[in-house]
């Protein structure tokens, strides 16, 4: 074929400046670190890398989500220690009031004692966290949640709302627990039913907790167990309050020391000799607060009592002191579990992080193995263009004439 | 005798003489640019008879021709065009690539600021500093969506002044070649048929020129003329006579403009279908296919944005335990009425459903009978209603909803761009940092006084909007028994018991919650306003949910069934802006190697070796001082009868 002069120069020029252009691009990738000039250098990976950007931005994000669990939680497993020893104090107090040798005065003293101590209980429900906001109020954070009213009854101004926070992709932790899961909503008695003293009773019947022995055969219902003394011998007789009937089979039943006593498939034990017309109640579980609990127990210690009286009030109270205790207990555990999955969580969002990282960087970051090898065998093929051209140009037949 | 050597010599000198000034020319002409090598064409004379034979006289120079091939010239244009096109193209694609190159100046790292901001509120939702940063990274991703929009306006502009500049050169090269068409006519009658060499390779170059513009295809015409069409044939350059291109409105969409052909004064708009090829023809595309697609993909990821927040800050309760409201600017599809719409009715048009909505642009037509609506993406055609349909009326087209106005007359057109406006317009109303609805407008409570185990979920507002207008009237729920409950305040009334199962959701005035447990008879749920519930948090953790919720593209463009989420839209719109960016680098290349390729080919056979010119040099300077020894030969010869005589 043919070649025109302006052949040579032309194409000699097109095939050196696109050489030159993919240098440029490589010493570019070398000094910007960077593999993706544009998208255009590679779309798929350039849209991945986006997807990947927000996944690790999503994943630092809930990183710091972790660490504001973490604190509140922190905050509320340190704030229930405290109160978890308060009970304890107040079950010691309380069972040593149960102690025969003291008067009156000396259990009106544990009393004031224990009422200092239900003070400082109201207290630590309504702690706040670093940033003035009540732990245990639910979404009413700026509210106040324990008011005790002139009264002394205290009642709780928050409401149900547990705060959750995004921890982990599709995993939402509570931060916080409502002071009515803590402090208020705790069933009384055995939890299925509580047995009290009437306080008008004179003699000196004790009764137990007691228990459920057939679930399938409670009814829900309230009863009353009453007793007669008639010629030395005591019978009592259970009615069931909330129908008002007789309970079958329950009536002048013969009474000894030390009985248990069952029916509708629950049981409880009786001590001790009721006189004629003391009468006993058997009621399903209701929610009491930890407050009517301590606020109970310092009326019965204040209130001059004697004899199975005091023993029937200081049980009840004990129970009710065990009930909170256990209640707290669980909320602990509940936290706890919590800050033991945000530390998993944690450790497995941080491998999460470095993945991202290294695929965010293999699709984006320069190869510089690869890099300087192409820069260096582009030079070479450059050079040899520039060289082979310089001599090919210098070829004319001018110069011989 | 003597004489006819004399001048069969002075024939061969001249020849030769003529060849060296051809040689000369061609190689002063060597780097003109549309030079043809050219040839000298030689004939030797008629023998003169004898009764010997024919005895030769010489040499005749018949004419000098260029070195020349319509084909190969032809197919030079041909990939040249395309590759002037495919090179403006990728040209203009590289700025809208380089814009969106750095993955740290992007929409997308605005984005996520916002949501790592509205994660922060969710977890501190009566922090008024975390409120601020909400608003503050809202302003910022605004910010970042109208500059990268601005960008594109840029180029969009900077387009508009380029198909102007172009359609000028189209002009100037039409009319030169008019005038080269003239003179080469006159040129061919002058010289009694010879070919003006020169002045055709010129014309050729111009339209070589032109056609790096635009494409053209070429006609020869026997005088010499040729004749330049353009587009489908509209003929540009017809013997000495110029048309002109023009530069007109678009008659749908003011903001564009359109390049006319201007036949007897008329201007007729030409399709960008035919105007493929050239910068002309790359600018259109360029402009039709990936500018404006492109703003329009940016403007839906605004779109989900600002309507996906404000629709989830409208179902819930702010700081001021007020319902909140919008915390974008609400998004408008941007409307033109057709510069020749004969009626006066203007079109109204609304975003009715986000997740359906694409990226096309819509063209609402009446044809006087039936009004249609046109995906331009597609040309897939909606019939909204016929001449018999009762105006104004309401249509939804792909989530757009349009109010189709009375008095429209046949041929009238609206144009519809839904997001084209929505990167641009975007802004945030609100600076109060109080009214980010964090908290959801209603709370559910389990009375302390319940006996039994049931528990009610804090609950959550029923999706989509409007929210219901008893949202927040409290509702009582009774247990009359383990598996029955009683409601109160319900609108409406509930009568009678209903049976519970329990984790069966319960909805009652655009509220959802669901109890679970075993509730004894007499206990109680209550569900109420919300309006002090500065810690509460759920609405804040839907709105944060929002980055990963799918929000766009629905599959069927139904609305449901969303396909992707805002990033997922974004890195859409840099994929296919990168995707096209190296497609069109690979095919520019591959166009460009072509036309090197085509015009080595053509040059093969056209253009200037400087070696073989140098061999002519040679060859004819042999040739001439051979000649003129002939004659020196001749001259003795002479001499040498004229010493007979003496």
């Amino acid at each position: 074929m043919r070649i025109s002069s302006n052949t040579i120069f032309d194409n000699n020029v097109a095939t050196l400046g696109a050489q030159q252009a993919r240098l440029v691009q490589t010493q570019q990738q070398i000094a910007s670190g960077r593999r993706l000039l544009t998208a255009a250098s590679d779309p798929v990976a350039a849209t991945r890398a986006l997807d990947v950007t927000q996944a690790d931005a999503i994943n630092t994000q809930q990183t710091a989500n972790r660490g504001t669990v973490k604190d509140p939680l922190s905050i509320s497993e340190s704030t229930l220690a405290s109160v978890t020893l308060l009970l304890q104090d107040v079950r010691t107090a309380a069972v040593s009031a149960g102690n025969a040798t003291l008067t009156n005065a000396d259990r009106a003293t544990i009393g004031k004692n224990l009422n200092g101590r239900l003070q400082e209980l109201i207290g630590l429900a309504n702690s706040t966290d670093g940033s003035g906001n009540a732990l245990y109020a639910g979404f009413q954070s700026k509210t106040t949640p324990f008011v005790a009213s002139t009264s002394g009854v205290v009642s709780y101004q928050g409401d149900d709302g547990q705060r959750l926070v995004q921890v982990a992709p599709g995993r939402q932790i509570a931060a916080n627990d409502s002071g009515a899961d803590v402090f208020m909503r705790i069933k009384d008695g055995n939890g299925t039913f509580a047995t009290q003293a009437l306080a008008t009773n004179t003699g000196g019947g004790i009764i137990g907790t007691g228990s459920v022995l057939n679930p399938a055969a409670l009814t829900g219902n309230a009863y009353s167990v009453s007793f007669a003394v008639a010629a030395g011998a005591t019978t009592y007789s259970v009615t069931n309050t909330t129908t008002g009937l007789a309970v079958a089979g329950m009536t002048a039943q013969p009474y000894t020391s030390g009985q248990s006593i069952s029916f509708d498939g629950l049981q409880f034990n009786m001590q001790g000799a009721p006189a004629n017309g003391d009468s006993f109640t058997v009621k399903p579980s209701a929610n009491q607060s930890v407050f009517k609990t301590l606020s109970d127990l310092i009326t019965t210690l204040s209130t001059p009592l004697s004899g199975a009286n005091v023993s029937n009030g200081l049980a009840s109270g004990i129970v009710n002191v065990d009930n909170a205790l256990s209640n707290v207990l669980n909320m602990r555990s509940s936290i706890g579990a919590r800050l033991n999955e945000i530390d998993s969580l944690q450790a497995s969002g941080d491998s999460i992080g470095v993945q991202l990282k290294q695929s965010l960087s293999a699709l984006q970051d320069t190869d510089y193995n690869k890099a300087i090898s192409d820069l260096n065998q582009q030079q070479t093929t450059l050079q040899a263009a520039q060289k082979s051209f310089a001599q090919v140009s210098n070829l004319s037949m001018f110069t011989y004439m | 005798m003597g004489s006819n050597i004399y001048s069969a010599s002075l024939s061969g000198m001249n020849a030769a003489q003529f060849a060296l000034s051809t040689t000369q020319h061609n190689i002063a002409n060597a780097n003109t640019p549309g030079y043809s090598r050219q040839t000298m064409l030689v004939d030797s004379r008629a023998a003169q008879a004898t009764g010997a034979g024919f005895v030769g006289q010489g040499v005749n120079v018949t004419g000098v021709v260029r070195n020349y091939d319509q084909f190969l010239t032809t197919q030079v244009r041909q990939e040249q065009t395309q590759a002037s096109y495919l090179s403006t193209y990728l040209t203009s694609m590289k700025q809208i690539d380089n814009m969106v190159a750095d993955p740290a100046a992007g929409v997308s790292p605005a984005i996520q600021n916002f949501f790592n901001a509205t994660n922060s509120l969710a977890s501190n939702p009566e922090s008024i500093p975390a409120r601020q940063t909400v608003l503050s990274t809202a302003e910022a991703t605004v910010n970042r969506f109208q500059a990268m929009d601005q960008r594109l306006t840029d180029i969009s502009n900077s387009l508009t002044t380029q198909i102007a500049s172009s359609v000028q050169t189209v002009n100037t090269y039409a009319t030169q070649i008019a005038t080269l068409n003239n003179s080469i006519k006159s040129a061919i009658a002058t010289a009694q048929g010879q070919q003006p060499n020169d002045l055709l390779d010129q014309r050729d170059q111009l339209v070589n020129l032109l056609n790096k513009e635009i494409k053209v295809s070429t006609q020869q015409q026997t005088d010499g003329s040729m004749s330049v069409f353009v587009g489908n044939g509209q003929a540009l350059v017809v013997g000495d006579q110029a048309m002109a291109l023009q530069v007109v409105q678009n008659p749908a969409d003011p903001s564009k403009v359109d390049v006319a052909y201007l036949n007897n004064g008329k201007s007729v708009t030409m399709q960008q279908s035919s105007l493929q090829g050239g910068n002309l023809g790359a600018h259109l595309t360029f402009r039709d296919q990936s500018l404006e697609p492109a703003r329009n993909a940016l403007g839906r990821v605004a779109l989900g944005l600002a309507t996906s927040i404000n629709q989830q800050n409208q179902m819930g309760l702010d700081l001021n335990g007020v319902l909140g409201g919008n915390i974008f600017k609400d998004v408008l599809p941007r409307v033109d009425k057709g510069l020749n719409n004969a009626g006066a009715g203007v079109l109204t048009a609304t975003i009715s459903n986000m997740a359906a909505v694409t990226t096309s642009d819509y063209q609402l037509k009446f044809d006087g009978a039936n009004y249609t609506m046109t995906r331009m993406a597609d040309n897939q055609v909606t019939n909204l209603g016929t001449a018999a349909s009762v105006m104004p009326l309401t249509q939804v087209v792909d989530g757009v909803s349009v109010v189709i106005p009375a008095g429209m007359f046949a041929g009238d057109s609206f144009l519809i761009r839904p997001v084209a406006n929505a990167a641009r317009d975007m802004a945030v109303l609100t600076t109060d940092p109080t009214k980010l609805a964090t908290a959801a407008p209603m709370i559910s409570t389990t009375a302390t006084t319940n006996t039994g185990t049931g528990v009610i979920t804090a609950g959550s507002v029923n999706t989509p909007l409007p929210l219901n207008a008893n949202l927040q009237v409290p509702v009582t729920i009774t247990f009359t028994s383990a598996t029955s409950y009683t409601v109160t305040g319900a609108v409406p009334a509930v009568a009678g018991a209903v049976a519970y199962t329990a984790g069966t959701p319960i909805t009652y005035n655009g509220w959802t919650a669901t109890i679970t447990g075993t509730p004894a008879a007499g206990d109680v749920f209550n569900v109420k306003s919300n309006t002090t519930a500065t810690g509460d948090n759920r609405n804040a953790l839907l709105m944060a949910a929002l980055q990963t919720k799918n929000l766009l593209a629905s599959s069927g463009g139904v609305g449901a069934n969303a396909t992707t989420n805002l990033q997922g839209a974004y890195s859409q719109f840099v994929g296919s802006i990168g995707a096209k960016t190296q497609e069109l680098m690979v095919t520019s290349t591959a166009q460009d190697a072509m036309v090197t390729q085509t015009v080595a080919t053509q040059q093969s056979v056209a253009g200037v070796n400087l070696d073989e010119e140098a061999a002519n040099l040679l060859r004819y300077q042999r040739a001439y001082q051979a000649a003129a020894k002939a004659m020196q030969i001749a001259n003795t010869m002479f001499d040498s009868l004229l010493t007979l005589g003496r």
